[in-house]
């Protein structure tokens, strides 16, 4: 039992996987449908465009930032692709620009936080009012219909499997690898860890951290055509408030918020996790009011059991401290 | 020895620094041959640290240069020319493996890719030279604080081909740990390895190093062979002035008593009861984990306890920190960063804390700045806290002058009881004369003190009289006409000993 505690409290992400499990399990006593295949993958098509920004947001938090402006970086390229759609109908042109848009206003985060040394809060805070507006500017505010082809993107299959979720898998495991077989990786838990130590190591700071963000941009420019594409157009109401979802899904899955300690999986957990429970909400027939009432009650919770767990590590490990002193004046 | 024939490894030039136009290093100029460990010494603020970080490349120099292996030095590229550093804080990553933590720098593999399999040999290897068992797989905030020194000290190895250097190693290591640490530095040297070795504790300096260079306020103001030079001579010329003979004045205590504890008992003391007068400095001794800051924090309220407190000759049913506060009992810890100190504020508001409300104007609701203004500036200058203006903030401060401005704020406040737990840790000579004087101060205007030390000549120094606690119980007690301290030392270690006759 203590060693299960120990497991749990050193891979964070595998108590959110055991929370999801007992989730599904419930629901599946709820409604029959549910344990089919195919709602299986309806969940994780639905997860998809959190959970691939969820990766992204992974590097960011870990490195011991934080991205406000990636719903906005998501509104910006859907608005971006589509007029240019409407403009010039040419596909290559609006993918490129677009996706290298998102990479570039994520790299722009980055850098504004590291040459000027500000809170990563307060400029993405600034950068997303800037990103929106940007956009609105852009589409004066319309509504534009995305060609029907591009719904393949949202809703086709490849070897009868959806999309999104292929895309979903690429990001992933290019993700894993990044964080875990390079010196990248390497980096970008240290930083987080530690900007002191890291000055000493002698670390890149300035092009790890921008390159996170700009990861962060690049996969939310892919979000966001899943997302125009399963939703068939630009609406206004793109990207609001998917932040909060997006942050929500990264610390359920076990990423500390101060950066350092954190996993890719644990990430994309989280992000079905929170589709679980709005499927749940959905299947008890809950008033549409009561989700955001739930889902924001779900992280604090996840917080605060995380904070518990973590002042008990600290008290052993304080009672630990003074009986060893103890034995060393015995001795 | 043959050290002055072989060519130096390290050759330091006119090495300055200057920020904003303040020169803050001056002309260091020294020699450091393969197998030489050199003491780099001075008081807090002499400009170690600016030297330091010149030294592992991490700041320029405006004038001079350093040359290792005859290839001059270059920000930034420290650790390509084997150059490398143990800071006094550790950088290590706490939740990277302490492989990932050792091989950060230089990570093995291809391209971008790491190959963790060498790169843990690599750690186990080294980890081994060292002659220490730790894990390569394990995160490093998994170790105690002695194995994160060894963890430490292995990643600069990885890199310190030619001169390591280090700062402060031993602050954090238990005794055992000290001696394993210096054994290692042996073996280092018979490796031909240069090492600057920079620290407060003079014996660390004289039991491990060969030579020395002395900072005074930039200035280089002594180097040579340490074997030449005596320890006070070292010391003094650290401070420039004579010290080691000034023992402060200590005036009588009166015979009001300020404090009285009987039967004071929890889970980490037994028994124990004692008092101090106005006017009287009571030193606490032992060995670590002998229980002395559990009692001190005890007294205070801050951990429970049971048994019986006075103050002033009244008793304090229910002791707890208000009652005792209110009784104006000054508790000051040990470790003023985490308790005590408002780092991102100024010099006066930290002095003026502990008596905030006597500056207040009644009529105004406000605080009287000019009156608070003009304590702090007398303050500052009585007690020689060096700095700019008070409106510096205390994290610019450095450590003696910090636990000057801790102690300082309560000369305010005329305290009947005042309790230090290790007031001159880690703090250079010439601040630790002015922290003396300053208790012996507070003593004289009254105050009972408490001194909870580890540094025995300190105590000897300041106190009346000194208790010994072993293993949670008074295991003896000295008056002033009795100190000595092969005694102290061996009632506090040893078995049975002079508990019976102190009982």
């Amino acid at each position: 039992m203590t060693q299960l505690k120990t497991l749990l409290s050193r891979q964070k992400w595998l108590a959110a996987a055991i929370a999801t499990i007992v989730l599904a399990a419930l629901l599946s006593v709820m409604s029959p449908v549910f344990l089919t295949f195919s709602n299986f993958q309806s969940v994780l098509v639905q997860a998809s465009v959190t959970a691939i920004m969820a990766i992204g947001m992974t590097y960011i938090i870990l490195s011991g930032g934080i991205d406000i402006s990636m719903g906005a970086i998501l509104f910006f390229t859907s608005a971006l692709f589509a007029q240019l759609m409407l403009d010039t109908s040419s596909y290559p042109l609006a993918f490129a620009a677009a996706i290298s848009c998102a990479t570039l206003l994520g790299a722009l985060n980055g850098a504004l936080v590291i040459w000027f040394r500000m809170s990563p809060l307060i400029t993405t805070l600034a950068t997303y009012s800037i990103y929106r507006g940007m956009a609105i500017h852009l589409t004066g505010a319309q509504n534009i219909p995305v060609p029907r082809e591009m719904g393949f993107l949202g809703n086709g299959r490849i070897l009868n499997i959806p999309v999104p979720i292929i895309l979903l898998l690429i990001i992933f495991v290019i993700g894993i690898y990044l964080l875990n077989k390079t010196r990248f990786g390497v980096f970008v838990r240290a930083l987080g860890n530690s900007q002191r130590s890291a000055e000493e190591t002698n670390l890149p700071i300035g092009k790890v951290t921008i390159t996170a963000y700009a990861i962060g941009g690049f996969v939310t420019g892919i979000a966001a055509l899943v997302l125009l594409a399963r939703v068939g157009g630009l609406q206004s109401g793109i990207g609001i408030g998917i932040e909060f979802t997006v942050i929500a899904a990264v610390i359920l899955g076990g990423t500390k918020l101060t950066g350092g300690s954190g996993t890719i999986v644990g990430s994309v957990i989280g992000a079905v996790f929170l589709v679980l429970i709005d499927n749940g909400l959905n299947l008890m027939n809950a008033s549409p009011y009561i989700y955001d009432i739930v889902r924001g009650g779900v992280l604090l919770a996840a917080v605060v059991v995380d904070r518990l767990s973590a002042y008990r590590a600290e008290q052993s490990l304080r009672s630990q401290r003074s009986a060893r002193l103890r034995e060393t004046a015995q001795a | 020895m043959s050290q002055s024939e072989q060519k130096p490894i390290l050759q330091v030039r006119g090495l300055s620094k200057a920020f904003a136009g303040k020169t803050v290093v001056h002309n260091v100029t020294f020699d450091l041959h393969p197998g030489e460990i050199i003491a780099l010494v001075g008081e807090n603020g002499a400009g170690k640290s600016t030297t330091k970080n010149m030294l592992c490349s991490l700041l320029a120099p405006s004038e001079g240069e350093i040359l290792v292996d005859g290839q001059k030095l270059e920000p930034g590229i420290g650790e390509d020319l084997g150059v490398s550093a143990v800071h006094q804080e550790l950088s290590l990553f706490q939740t990277l493996t302490v492989a990932e933590n050792m091989c950060i720098s230089r990570l093995p593999g291809k391209a971008a890719n790491v190959d963790w399999a060498e790169a843990e040999r690599i750690a186990a290897e080294q980890l081994d030279f060292l002659g220490i068992e730790i894990d390569p797989h394990v995160t490093v905030d998994q170790l105690g604080s002695g194995k994160q020194q060894v963890v430490e000290i292995g990643k600069a190895l990885l890199h310190a081909e030619k001169v390591l250097i280090l700062d402060e190693p031993t602050t954090s290591l238990t005794a055992v740990e000290r001696e394993k640490l210096f054994n290692i530095l042996d073996k280092l040297k018979e490796r031909g390895l240069a090492i600057i070795f920079i620290s407060h504790f003079m014996e660390e300096i004289y039991r491990v190093c060969d030579s020395y260079v002395v900072l005074r306020d930039g200035e280089q103001v002594g180097h040579g062979k340490l074997a030449d030079v005596p320890q006070h001579h070292l010391e003094e010329m650290m401070v420039g002035r004579a010290i080691g003979e000034a023992r402060p004045d200590l005036s009588e205590p009166t015979a009001d008593e300020a404090l009285r504890v009987e039967d004071f008992e929890n889970e980490d003391f037994h028994q124990i009861s004692l008092s101090v007068k106005k006017g009287e400095i009571l030193g606490i001794a032992g060995l670590m984990g002998a229980g002395r800051t559990e009692l001190a924090e005890a007294i205070f309220g801050l951990r429970p306890a049971k048994g019986k407190i006075w103050v002033h000759g009244q008793e304090v049913p229910g002791h707890n920190v208000t009652k005792m506060k209110d009784r104006n009992v000054v508790y000051v810890p040990e470790d003023r960063r985490i308790n005590g100190l408002f780092l991102n504020r100024p010099v006066r508001e930290n002095l003026s804390a502990a008596s905030i409300l006597t500056f207040v104007k009644r009529r105004l609701r406000g605080i009287g700045f000019k009156g608070e203004k003009r304590k702090a500036n007398e303050l500052a200058e009585e007690m020689n806290i060096r700095i700019p203006h008070i409106e510096n903030h205390v994290s610019d401060l450095s450590g003696g002058n910090q636990q000057k401005v801790l102690i300082g704020r309560w000369l305010v406040t005329a305290p009947e009881v005042i309790i230090l737990d290790e007031p001159t840790k880690g703090v250079d000579i010439g601040a630790k004369f002015d922290i003396h004087a300053t208790i012996v101060r507070l003593a004289h205007e009254g105050a009972g003190v408490i001194i909870v030390s580890s540094d025995l000549p300190e105590l000897l120094n300041t106190a009346h009289r000194i208790v010994v606690m072993r293993k949670g119980r008074i295991a003896g007690e000295f008056t002033r006409d009795q100190f000595d301290p092969a005694r102290i030392i061996s009632v506090a270690a040893s078995e049975g000993g002079a508990r019976d006759d102190a009982a």
